[in-house]
Protein backbone atom coordinates (compact mmCIF):
# COMPACT_ATOMS: atom_id res chain seq x y z
CA UNK A 1 0.00 0.00 0.00
CA UNK A 2 1.13 3.76 -0.86
CA UNK A 3 0.95 4.77 3.29
CA UNK A 4 3.88 1.67 3.75
CA UNK A 5 6.71 2.87 1.05
CA UNK A 6 5.97 6.72 2.30
CA UNK A 7 6.80 5.74 5.42
CA UNK A 8 9.89 4.23 4.23
CA UNK A 9 11.00 6.59 1.87
CA UNK A 10 10.77 9.59 4.53
CA UNK A 11 13.05 6.79 7.46
CA UNK A 12 15.00 6.36 5.04
CA UNK A 13 15.42 10.28 4.21
CA UNK A 14 16.16 10.69 7.53
CA UNK A 15 18.26 7.98 8.51
CA UNK A 16 20.54 8.72 5.44
CA UNK A 17 21.01 12.59 6.88
CA UNK A 18 22.42 11.35 9.77
CA UNK A 19 25.47 9.67 8.40
CA UNK A 20 28.56 11.03 9.30
CA UNK A 21 29.85 10.47 6.14
CA UNK A 22 27.25 12.46 4.30
CA UNK A 23 26.55 15.43 5.80
CA UNK A 24 26.17 17.10 2.12
CA UNK A 25 22.86 15.45 1.20
CA UNK A 26 19.36 17.52 0.87
CA UNK A 27 17.11 14.99 2.57
CA UNK A 28 14.10 16.54 -0.20
CA UNK A 29 16.17 14.66 -3.20
CA UNK A 30 15.12 11.37 -4.55
CA UNK A 31 17.23 8.45 -3.09
CA UNK A 32 17.20 6.34 -6.00
CA UNK A 33 20.51 4.89 -6.80
CA UNK A 34 19.78 5.78 -10.75
CA UNK A 35 19.05 9.88 -9.87
CA UNK A 36 22.54 9.87 -7.73
CA UNK A 37 24.61 7.92 -10.42
CA UNK A 38 22.89 11.01 -13.23
CA UNK A 39 24.17 13.73 -10.74
CA UNK A 40 27.87 12.15 -10.30
CA UNK A 41 28.14 11.67 -13.86
CA UNK A 42 26.83 15.38 -13.93
CA UNK A 43 29.52 16.53 -11.64
CA UNK A 44 32.63 14.69 -13.19
CA UNK A 45 31.31 16.67 -16.51
CA UNK A 46 31.28 19.72 -14.62
CA UNK A 47 34.91 19.10 -13.01
CA UNK A 48 36.43 18.59 -16.23
CA UNK A 49 35.20 21.41 -17.75
CA UNK A 50 36.83 23.57 -14.73
CA UNK A 51 39.94 21.68 -14.67
CA UNK A 52 40.31 22.99 -18.27
CA UNK A 53 40.75 26.12 -17.09
CA UNK A 54 42.28 25.64 -13.56
CA UNK A 55 45.01 23.38 -15.59
CA UNK A 56 46.02 26.38 -18.24
CA UNK A 57 46.40 28.38 -15.58
CA UNK A 58 48.15 26.28 -13.44
CA UNK A 59 50.33 25.24 -16.44
CA UNK A 60 50.99 28.56 -17.49
CA UNK A 61 52.41 29.67 -13.61
CA UNK A 62 54.67 26.83 -14.00
CA UNK A 63 56.09 27.85 -17.22
CA UNK A 64 57.46 26.22 -19.93
CA UNK A 65 57.82 23.39 -21.13
CA UNK A 66 54.80 22.48 -18.74
CA UNK A 67 52.82 25.10 -20.45
CA UNK A 68 53.27 24.10 -24.39
CA UNK A 69 50.29 21.49 -26.30
CA UNK A 70 53.49 19.19 -27.36
CA UNK A 71 55.01 19.05 -24.34
CA UNK A 72 55.47 15.10 -23.95
CA UNK A 73 57.55 13.74 -21.26
CA UNK A 74 58.25 10.28 -19.93
CA UNK A 75 56.72 8.89 -16.67
CA UNK A 76 59.51 8.79 -14.25
CA UNK A 77 59.17 6.37 -11.55
CA UNK A 78 58.04 8.48 -8.93
CA UNK A 79 54.97 9.76 -10.34
CA UNK A 80 53.20 6.50 -10.04
CA UNK A 81 52.11 7.72 -6.70
CA UNK A 82 49.27 9.19 -8.14
CA UNK A 83 46.37 6.72 -9.06
CA UNK A 84 46.42 6.05 -12.78
CA UNK A 85 43.34 5.89 -14.66
CA UNK A 86 44.80 3.72 -17.67
CA UNK A 87 43.14 0.16 -17.36
CA UNK A 88 43.46 -2.88 -19.32
CA UNK A 89 40.20 -2.65 -21.79
CA UNK A 90 38.92 -6.01 -20.66
CA UNK A 91 39.51 -5.75 -17.46
CA UNK A 92 38.07 -2.80 -17.48
CA UNK A 93 34.90 -4.15 -19.11
CA UNK A 94 34.70 -6.60 -16.10
CA UNK A 95 34.70 -4.58 -13.28
CA UNK A 96 32.17 -5.24 -10.91
CA UNK A 97 29.77 -2.16 -9.96
CA UNK A 98 31.42 -2.12 -6.91
CA UNK A 99 35.51 -2.25 -7.61
CA UNK A 100 34.12 0.33 -10.50
CA UNK A 101 32.59 2.94 -8.36
CA UNK A 102 35.61 2.15 -5.31
CA UNK A 103 38.50 2.54 -7.82
CA UNK A 104 36.47 5.94 -8.67
CA UNK A 105 35.86 6.83 -4.92
CA UNK A 106 39.75 5.86 -3.97
CA UNK A 107 41.30 8.03 -6.73
CA UNK A 108 39.53 11.35 -5.74
CA UNK A 109 40.16 11.33 -2.50
CA UNK A 110 43.86 10.83 -3.11
CA UNK A 111 43.64 13.43 -5.60
CA UNK A 112 42.12 15.59 -3.58
CA UNK A 113 44.66 15.06 -0.86
CA UNK A 114 47.68 16.44 -3.04
CA UNK A 115 45.69 18.76 -4.61
CA UNK A 116 45.03 20.33 -1.24
CA UNK A 117 48.38 20.11 -0.43
CA UNK A 118 49.41 22.43 -3.61
CA UNK A 119 47.08 24.53 -2.68
CA UNK A 120 49.23 25.27 0.30
CA UNK A 121 52.42 26.30 -1.40
CA UNK A 122 50.89 28.20 -4.81
CA UNK A 123 52.22 31.59 -5.32
CA UNK A 124 49.30 33.98 -6.52
CA UNK A 125 46.30 34.56 -5.25
CA UNK A 126 44.29 34.45 -7.91
CA UNK A 127 45.40 30.44 -8.51
CA UNK A 128 44.98 29.63 -4.45
CA UNK A 129 40.86 31.08 -5.04
CA UNK A 130 40.87 28.25 -8.05
CA UNK A 131 42.41 25.90 -6.36
CA UNK A 132 40.45 25.85 -3.37
CA UNK A 133 37.12 26.34 -5.81
CA UNK A 134 38.19 23.08 -7.44
CA UNK A 135 38.99 20.77 -4.39
CA UNK A 136 35.61 21.92 -3.19
CA UNK A 137 34.06 20.90 -6.12
CA UNK A 138 36.12 17.75 -5.90
CA UNK A 139 34.81 17.22 -2.55
CA UNK A 140 31.59 17.12 -3.44
CA UNK A 141 32.21 14.15 -6.51
CA UNK A 142 33.84 12.07 -3.60
CA UNK A 143 30.75 12.46 -1.21
CA UNK A 144 28.63 12.24 -4.38
CA UNK A 145 30.04 8.56 -5.41
CA UNK A 146 30.24 7.51 -1.67
CA UNK A 147 26.38 8.21 -1.66
CA UNK A 148 25.79 6.46 -4.83
CA UNK A 149 27.79 3.63 -3.36
CA UNK A 150 25.64 3.61 0.18
CA UNK A 151 22.81 3.46 -1.46
CA UNK A 152 24.22 0.76 -3.02
CA UNK A 153 24.73 -1.24 -0.30
CA UNK A 154 28.56 -1.05 -0.73
CA UNK A 155 31.04 -0.34 2.24
CA UNK A 156 32.93 2.69 1.46
CA UNK A 157 36.22 2.05 0.99
CA UNK A 158 39.19 3.37 3.50
CA UNK A 159 40.32 6.66 3.11
CA UNK A 160 43.70 7.88 2.58
CA UNK A 161 45.85 7.35 5.10
CA UNK A 162 48.04 10.04 6.93
CA UNK A 163 47.50 13.60 7.11
CA UNK A 164 46.59 15.91 3.96
CA UNK A 165 50.66 16.59 3.46
CA UNK A 166 50.28 13.38 1.22
CA UNK A 167 50.71 9.84 1.89
CA UNK A 168 53.56 8.97 4.40
CA UNK A 169 56.81 7.37 3.61
CA UNK A 170 56.88 9.48 -0.07
CA UNK A 171 59.88 11.83 0.02
CA UNK A 172 58.88 15.42 -1.21
CA UNK A 173 60.57 16.18 -4.94
CA UNK A 174 64.17 16.94 -4.05
CA UNK A 175 64.48 20.04 -6.84
CA UNK A 176 62.19 22.59 -8.45
CA UNK A 177 62.12 20.89 -11.39
CA UNK A 178 61.10 17.73 -10.16
CA UNK A 179 58.20 19.15 -8.24
CA UNK A 180 56.59 21.13 -10.96
CA UNK A 181 56.74 18.07 -13.01
CA UNK A 182 55.16 15.84 -10.31
CA UNK A 183 52.25 18.58 -10.41
CA UNK A 184 52.11 18.10 -14.33
CA UNK A 185 51.64 14.86 -13.86
CA UNK A 186 49.00 15.26 -10.90
CA UNK A 187 47.06 17.55 -13.54
CA UNK A 188 47.18 14.99 -16.60
CA UNK A 189 46.30 12.10 -13.79
CA UNK A 190 43.07 14.30 -13.06
CA UNK A 191 41.94 15.08 -16.27
CA UNK A 192 42.21 11.53 -17.56
CA UNK A 193 40.21 10.11 -14.25
CA UNK A 194 37.75 12.68 -15.02
CA UNK A 195 37.28 11.34 -18.72
CA UNK A 196 37.33 7.96 -17.30
CA UNK A 197 34.55 8.80 -14.66
CA UNK A 198 32.39 10.00 -17.49
CA UNK A 199 32.32 6.42 -19.26
CA UNK A 200 32.32 4.85 -15.69
CA UNK A 201 29.16 6.59 -14.88
CA UNK A 202 27.80 5.81 -18.15
CA UNK A 203 27.82 2.43 -17.61
CA UNK A 204 27.03 2.49 -14.35
CA UNK A 205 23.86 4.55 -15.54
CA UNK A 206 23.00 1.53 -18.26
CA UNK A 207 23.22 -1.20 -15.37
CA UNK A 208 21.40 0.20 -12.29
CA UNK A 209 17.67 0.63 -12.77
CA UNK A 210 16.37 4.35 -11.47
CA UNK A 211 14.27 3.43 -8.70
CA UNK A 212 16.55 0.96 -6.58
CA UNK A 213 16.11 1.96 -3.21
CA UNK A 214 17.99 -0.32 -0.86
CA UNK A 215 17.22 -1.13 3.00
CA UNK A 216 21.08 -2.02 3.92
CA UNK A 217 21.24 0.51 6.61
CA UNK A 218 21.06 -2.45 9.05
CA UNK A 219 25.03 -2.59 8.67
CA UNK A 220 25.15 1.33 9.80
CA UNK A 221 23.24 0.19 13.05
CA UNK A 222 19.86 1.28 12.55
CA UNK B 1 71.05 -6.48 -69.27
CA UNK B 2 67.63 -5.02 -68.15
CA UNK B 3 68.00 -2.33 -65.34
CA UNK B 4 65.89 0.67 -64.43
CA UNK B 5 67.38 4.48 -63.84
CA UNK B 6 65.30 6.95 -61.90
CA UNK B 7 66.03 10.33 -62.54
CA UNK B 8 64.66 14.04 -61.05
CA UNK B 9 62.77 16.53 -63.41
CA UNK B 10 65.25 18.88 -64.56
CA UNK B 11 68.20 16.85 -63.84
CA UNK B 12 70.74 16.26 -66.77
CA UNK B 13 70.75 12.24 -67.46
CA UNK B 14 73.89 11.04 -69.04
CA UNK B 15 73.80 7.56 -70.38
CA UNK B 16 76.49 5.63 -71.61
CA UNK B 17 76.22 2.40 -73.99
CA UNK B 18 77.54 0.15 -71.49
CA UNK B 19 80.98 -1.36 -72.32
CA UNK B 20 81.66 0.66 -75.21
CA UNK B 21 84.13 3.34 -75.48
CA UNK B 22 83.54 7.03 -76.14
CA UNK B 23 84.28 6.81 -79.91
CA UNK B 24 81.90 3.44 -80.68
CA UNK B 25 79.41 4.21 -83.93
CA UNK B 26 76.53 3.39 -82.00
CA UNK B 27 72.41 4.20 -82.03
CA UNK B 28 70.10 5.14 -79.39
CA UNK B 29 66.73 4.07 -79.22
CA UNK B 30 63.79 5.58 -77.07
CA UNK B 31 60.46 3.14 -77.20
CA UNK B 32 62.29 1.67 -80.42
CA UNK B 33 62.53 5.03 -81.91
CA UNK B 34 66.00 6.10 -82.71
CA UNK B 35 67.20 8.86 -81.51
CA UNK B 36 68.72 12.09 -83.35
CA UNK B 37 72.66 12.14 -83.44
CA UNK B 38 72.61 15.77 -81.91
CA UNK B 39 71.50 14.19 -78.59
CA UNK B 40 74.67 11.93 -78.83
CA UNK B 41 78.25 13.30 -77.10
CA UNK B 42 80.21 10.28 -78.91
CA UNK B 43 78.42 7.04 -77.86
CA UNK B 44 76.94 8.82 -74.77
CA UNK B 45 73.24 9.80 -74.36
CA UNK B 46 72.99 12.84 -73.54
CA UNK B 47 69.23 13.78 -72.41
CA UNK B 48 69.53 18.18 -70.67
CA UNK B 49 66.57 19.08 -68.15
CA UNK B 50 64.66 15.91 -68.26
CA UNK B 51 61.33 15.77 -67.98
CA UNK B 52 58.28 13.26 -67.38
CA UNK B 53 57.35 12.49 -71.41
CA UNK B 54 61.07 11.64 -71.50
CA UNK B 55 60.44 8.57 -69.05
CA UNK B 56 61.04 5.44 -71.27
CA UNK B 57 62.57 2.50 -72.35
CA UNK B 58 66.28 3.41 -73.98
CA UNK B 59 68.66 1.11 -75.52
CA UNK B 60 71.58 1.14 -77.32
CA UNK B 61 72.69 -0.72 -80.59
CA UNK B 62 76.44 -1.27 -81.68
CA UNK B 63 76.90 0.39 -85.39
CA UNK B 64 77.28 -2.00 -87.81
CA UNK B 65 75.92 -5.77 -86.45
CA UNK B 66 73.02 -3.65 -84.23
CA UNK B 67 73.15 -5.72 -81.50
CA UNK B 68 71.81 -4.60 -78.12
CA UNK B 69 74.36 -3.55 -75.97
CA UNK B 70 73.01 -1.67 -73.03
CA UNK B 71 68.91 -1.25 -72.09
CA UNK B 72 67.21 0.76 -69.44
CA UNK B 73 63.96 1.95 -68.63
CA UNK B 74 64.31 5.63 -67.56
CA UNK B 75 61.87 6.67 -64.56
CA UNK B 76 61.68 10.90 -64.09
CA UNK B 77 59.93 11.80 -61.05
CA UNK B 78 60.78 14.20 -57.81
CA UNK B 79 62.07 12.60 -53.98
CA UNK B 80 58.87 12.77 -51.73
CA UNK B 81 57.48 15.97 -50.07
CA UNK B 82 56.23 15.74 -46.66
CA UNK B 83 53.43 13.32 -46.79
CA UNK B 84 49.90 14.13 -45.32
CA UNK B 85 49.15 11.66 -42.37
CA UNK B 86 45.97 11.50 -40.14
CA UNK B 87 45.09 9.18 -37.29
CA UNK B 88 41.14 9.07 -36.17
CA UNK B 89 39.57 7.04 -33.80
CA UNK B 90 36.25 6.20 -35.20
CA UNK B 91 35.80 2.74 -33.20
CA UNK B 92 36.05 3.64 -29.80
CA UNK B 93 37.31 1.88 -27.58
CA UNK B 94 38.55 -0.65 -30.01
CA UNK B 95 41.26 1.04 -31.12
CA UNK B 96 42.42 3.49 -34.17
CA UNK B 97 43.44 4.19 -37.65
CA UNK B 98 45.92 6.31 -39.33
CA UNK B 99 45.71 6.98 -43.07
CA UNK B 100 48.20 9.03 -45.27
CA UNK B 101 48.95 10.27 -48.61
CA UNK B 102 51.58 12.72 -50.84
CA UNK B 103 50.53 16.04 -51.28
CA UNK B 104 51.96 15.82 -54.44
CA UNK B 105 52.62 12.66 -56.95
CA UNK B 106 56.46 11.32 -57.26
CA UNK B 107 55.65 9.44 -60.59
CA UNK B 108 57.52 7.16 -59.40
CA UNK B 109 57.08 3.80 -56.90
CA UNK B 110 57.37 5.23 -52.96
CA UNK B 111 57.38 3.28 -49.70
CA UNK B 112 55.62 3.72 -46.32
CA UNK B 113 57.07 3.03 -43.19
CA UNK B 114 54.50 3.82 -40.40
CA UNK B 115 56.35 3.44 -36.59
CA UNK B 116 53.46 4.03 -33.52
CA UNK B 117 55.25 4.97 -29.65
CA UNK B 118 53.29 4.92 -26.70
CA UNK B 119 55.41 5.54 -23.96
CA UNK B 120 58.50 3.55 -24.14
CA UNK B 121 56.32 0.85 -26.48
CA UNK B 122 56.36 0.59 -29.96
CA UNK B 123 53.10 -0.85 -31.13
CA UNK B 124 52.19 -2.40 -35.03
CA UNK B 125 50.04 -0.69 -36.66
CA UNK B 126 48.37 -3.66 -39.10
CA UNK B 127 48.30 -2.94 -42.77
CA UNK B 128 44.98 -2.37 -43.86
CA UNK B 129 44.29 -4.13 -47.77
CA UNK B 130 41.74 -1.86 -48.50
CA UNK B 131 42.59 1.18 -49.13
CA UNK B 132 45.85 0.73 -49.34
CA UNK B 133 47.70 3.98 -47.33
CA UNK B 134 45.88 3.08 -44.18
CA UNK B 135 46.62 0.70 -41.00
CA UNK B 136 44.72 0.45 -37.33
CA UNK B 137 45.64 -0.15 -34.00
CA UNK B 138 43.98 -2.38 -31.19
CA UNK B 139 44.35 -0.56 -27.69
CA UNK B 140 45.39 -2.49 -24.94
CA UNK B 141 45.33 -0.26 -22.41
CA UNK B 142 42.53 2.81 -21.86
CA UNK B 143 42.25 6.11 -20.51
CA UNK B 144 46.17 6.73 -20.94
CA UNK B 145 48.20 9.46 -19.93
CA UNK B 146 50.67 8.92 -22.07
CA UNK B 147 50.50 10.41 -25.90
CA UNK B 148 50.89 8.38 -28.86
CA UNK B 149 53.16 9.15 -31.17
CA UNK B 150 52.69 8.13 -34.93
CA UNK B 151 55.45 8.49 -37.72
CA UNK B 152 55.31 8.04 -41.36
CA UNK B 153 58.12 8.12 -43.31
CA UNK B 154 58.20 7.89 -47.38
CA UNK B 155 61.28 6.50 -49.23
CA UNK B 156 61.66 6.48 -52.87
CA UNK B 157 64.93 6.10 -55.31
CA UNK B 158 65.20 9.81 -54.93
CA UNK B 159 64.60 10.71 -51.51
CA UNK B 160 62.91 10.52 -48.73
CA UNK B 161 60.48 12.79 -46.30
CA UNK B 162 58.82 12.15 -42.75
CA UNK B 163 56.17 13.76 -40.53
CA UNK B 164 55.12 12.73 -37.02
CA UNK B 165 51.49 13.16 -34.80
CA UNK B 166 51.83 13.14 -31.36
CA UNK B 167 47.94 12.96 -29.87
CA UNK B 168 46.22 11.88 -26.36
CA UNK B 169 43.88 8.56 -26.55
CA UNK B 170 40.95 11.24 -26.09
CA UNK B 171 41.84 13.70 -29.08
CA UNK B 172 41.48 11.79 -32.50
CA UNK B 173 37.74 10.54 -31.53
CA UNK B 174 35.67 11.06 -33.99
CA UNK B 175 32.46 8.82 -35.75
CA UNK B 176 31.48 8.29 -38.77
CA UNK B 177 28.38 9.81 -39.62
CA UNK B 178 24.67 8.26 -38.72
CA UNK B 179 23.46 5.69 -41.16
CA UNK B 180 20.06 5.39 -42.55
CA UNK B 181 19.00 8.55 -42.33
CA UNK B 182 15.34 8.94 -43.61
CA UNK B 183 13.18 11.80 -43.48
CA UNK B 184 9.49 11.23 -43.82
CA UNK B 185 6.00 13.58 -43.83
CA UNK B 186 3.99 13.57 -41.12
CA UNK B 187 -0.09 12.90 -42.06
CA UNK B 188 -2.13 15.66 -41.62
CA UNK B 189 0.71 17.57 -40.25
CA UNK B 190 1.56 20.16 -42.69
CA UNK B 191 4.59 21.55 -40.71
CA UNK B 192 6.23 18.85 -39.23
CA UNK B 193 8.65 16.17 -40.37
CA UNK B 194 9.91 12.68 -38.76
CA UNK B 195 13.73 12.19 -39.33
CA UNK B 196 15.25 8.82 -37.83
CA UNK B 197 18.67 7.82 -38.15
CA UNK B 198 20.89 4.79 -36.73
CA UNK B 199 24.48 4.79 -35.14
CA UNK B 200 27.65 4.67 -37.01
CA UNK B 201 27.78 0.93 -37.93
CA UNK B 202 31.87 1.55 -37.30
CA UNK B 203 30.92 1.96 -33.46
CA UNK B 204 31.18 -0.74 -31.51
CA UNK B 205 29.36 -0.11 -28.13
CA UNK B 206 26.80 2.80 -28.47
CA UNK B 207 25.76 1.27 -24.93
CA UNK B 208 28.71 2.31 -22.37
CA UNK B 209 29.94 4.73 -25.18
CA UNK B 210 26.67 6.55 -25.89
CA UNK B 211 26.79 9.01 -28.96
CA UNK B 212 24.69 12.21 -29.13
CA UNK B 213 23.46 13.60 -32.30
CA UNK B 214 23.55 17.54 -33.98
CA UNK B 215 20.41 17.97 -36.86
CA UNK B 216 20.32 20.35 -39.21
CA UNK B 217 17.70 21.07 -41.95
CA UNK B 218 16.39 23.88 -43.74
CA UNK B 219 14.12 24.37 -47.01
CA UNK B 220 15.78 24.02 -50.19
CA UNK B 221 15.38 27.55 -51.15
CA UNK B 222 16.84 29.22 -47.97
CA UNK B 223 20.31 28.98 -46.86
CA UNK B 224 20.53 29.37 -43.26
CA UNK B 225 20.53 26.07 -41.42
CA UNK B 226 18.76 25.43 -38.33
CA UNK B 227 20.31 23.29 -35.69
CA UNK B 228 18.99 20.53 -32.95
CA UNK B 229 21.71 18.89 -30.59
CA UNK B 230 20.08 15.92 -29.00
CA UNK B 231 21.70 14.09 -26.03
CA UNK B 232 19.95 10.23 -26.51
CA UNK B 233 17.50 8.97 -29.40
CA UNK B 234 17.76 8.42 -32.91
CA UNK B 235 14.74 10.18 -34.06
CA UNK B 236 13.39 13.72 -34.05
CA UNK B 237 10.42 15.46 -35.33
CA UNK B 238 10.97 19.01 -37.02
CA UNK B 239 7.88 21.35 -35.87
CA UNK B 240 8.39 24.41 -37.89
CA UNK B 241 8.84 23.46 -41.25
CA UNK B 242 7.55 26.18 -43.82
CA UNK B 243 4.54 23.99 -45.16
CA UNK B 244 4.83 22.74 -49.06
CA UNK B 245 8.44 23.23 -49.03
CA UNK B 246 11.30 20.97 -49.58
CA UNK B 247 13.61 20.33 -47.07
CA UNK B 248 17.41 19.11 -46.50
CA UNK B 249 18.31 17.72 -43.71
CA UNK B 250 21.40 16.28 -41.82
CA UNK B 251 22.68 14.63 -38.86
CA UNK B 252 26.16 14.38 -37.07
CA UNK B 253 27.14 12.37 -34.41
CA UNK B 254 29.91 12.49 -31.67
CA UNK B 255 30.94 10.67 -28.23
CA UNK B 256 28.95 11.87 -25.49
CA UNK B 257 32.04 13.10 -23.43
CA UNK B 258 35.47 13.29 -25.60
CA UNK B 259 36.79 13.72 -29.32
CA UNK B 260 35.00 15.36 -31.92
CA UNK B 261 31.95 15.92 -34.25
CA UNK B 262 31.54 13.35 -37.12
CA UNK B 263 31.11 15.04 -40.70
CA UNK B 264 27.40 15.66 -41.78
CA UNK B 265 25.66 11.86 -43.06
CA UNK B 266 24.24 11.68 -46.44
CA UNK B 267 21.66 14.41 -47.11
CA UNK B 268 17.95 13.46 -47.09
CA UNK B 269 15.04 15.56 -48.78
CA UNK B 270 11.67 15.47 -47.51
CA UNK B 271 8.59 17.42 -48.04
CA UNK B 272 5.88 18.03 -45.24
CA UNK B 273 2.29 16.93 -45.72
CA UNK B 274 0.22 19.22 -47.61
CA UNK B 275 -3.76 18.70 -47.92
CA UNK B 276 -4.75 17.14 -51.39
CA UNK B 277 -7.54 20.00 -52.84
CA UNK B 278 -10.23 17.54 -53.11
CA UNK B 279 -13.31 19.91 -54.04
CA UNK B 280 -11.52 21.25 -56.56
CA UNK B 281 -10.81 17.64 -58.03
CA UNK B 282 -14.50 16.81 -58.31
CA UNK B 283 -15.87 19.71 -60.10
CA UNK B 284 -13.60 18.78 -62.90
CA UNK B 285 -14.24 15.55 -62.86
CA UNK B 286 -18.08 17.04 -63.41
CA UNK B 287 -17.09 19.38 -66.17
CA UNK B 288 -15.29 16.36 -67.83
CA UNK B 289 -18.22 14.28 -67.57
CA UNK B 290 -21.08 16.76 -68.91
CA UNK B 291 -18.54 17.88 -72.12
CA UNK B 292 -17.82 14.29 -72.90
CA UNK B 293 -21.71 13.38 -73.42
CA UNK B 294 -23.53 16.58 -74.91
CA UNK B 295 -23.59 14.42 -78.20
CA UNK B 296 -25.35 11.83 -76.21
CA UNK B 297 -28.55 13.13 -74.19
CA UNK B 298 -28.88 10.90 -71.37
CA UNK B 299 -32.30 10.25 -71.13
CA UNK B 300 -33.99 10.55 -67.02
CA UNK B 301 -33.14 6.81 -65.51
CA UNK B 302 -37.46 6.33 -65.02
CA UNK B 303 -37.80 6.19 -69.34
CA UNK B 304 -34.70 3.54 -69.58
CA UNK B 305 -36.29 1.31 -67.11
CA UNK B 306 -39.20 1.26 -69.68
CA UNK B 307 -36.76 1.42 -72.75
CA UNK B 308 -34.49 -1.50 -71.29
CA UNK B 309 -37.12 -3.95 -72.07
CA UNK B 310 -34.80 -6.41 -73.60
CA UNK B 311 -32.95 -6.88 -70.02
CA UNK B 312 -35.34 -9.86 -68.43
CA UNK B 313 -36.74 -12.65 -70.46
CA UNK B 314 -40.20 -11.31 -70.10
CA UNK B 315 -38.05 -7.74 -69.55
CA UNK B 316 -41.08 -5.29 -71.58
CA UNK B 317 -43.75 -6.95 -69.64
CA UNK B 318 -41.88 -6.31 -66.18
CA UNK B 319 -40.32 -3.28 -66.26
CA UNK B 320 -44.14 -1.84 -67.43
CA UNK B 321 -45.46 -3.20 -65.00
CA UNK B 322 -43.10 -1.15 -62.30
CA UNK B 323 -44.09 1.90 -63.78
CA UNK B 324 -47.62 0.62 -63.70
CA UNK B 325 -47.12 -0.17 -59.91
CA UNK B 326 -45.77 3.71 -59.37
CA UNK B 327 -49.16 4.79 -61.24
CA UNK B 328 -51.59 2.71 -58.89
CA UNK B 329 -49.53 3.72 -56.01
CA UNK B 330 -50.47 7.36 -56.83
CA UNK B 331 -53.94 6.74 -57.22
CA UNK B 332 -53.79 5.22 -53.73
CA UNK B 333 -52.59 8.61 -52.73
CA UNK B 334 -55.78 10.06 -54.34
CA UNK B 335 -57.99 8.47 -52.52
Amino acid sequence: PAGDSWGIFTFLCAALCNLPALPALNCSEELGAGQSIQQTYDLTRYLEHQLRTLAGTYLNYLGPPFNEPDFNPPRLARAERVPSATVDLDLWRGLTDNARLAANYRAYSRLLCYLRVLDGQVGTAELRHRLAHFCASLQGLVLSIGGVMSSLGYPLPAGPAGPPAGPPGTAPAPNDFLKKMDDFWLLKELQTWLWRSAKDFNRLKKKVPPAVVTLRLEARGF
Amino acid sequence: DSHVQYERIGADVTMKCGSMDWDAAVTWTANGTDIDESHLNGSYLILKNVDLTQSGQYACYEGSSWHLKYQTYLRVGTPPREPVLMCRSNNYPKGFYCSWHLPTPTYIPNTFNISVIHGTKEMVCEKDAVPKNRCHIRYLQLFSTVKYKVTLTVTNALGKNFTTLTFDEFAIVKPDPPESVVAKPVPNNPRRLEVSWQNPSSWPDPESFPLKFFLRYRPLILDQWQHVELSDGTSHTITDAYAGKEYIIQVAAKDNDIGTWSDWSVAVHATPWTEEPKHLTTEAQITETTSASTSSFMAPPTTKICDKGAVVGSGAVAVCWTAGLVVAAYSVLFI
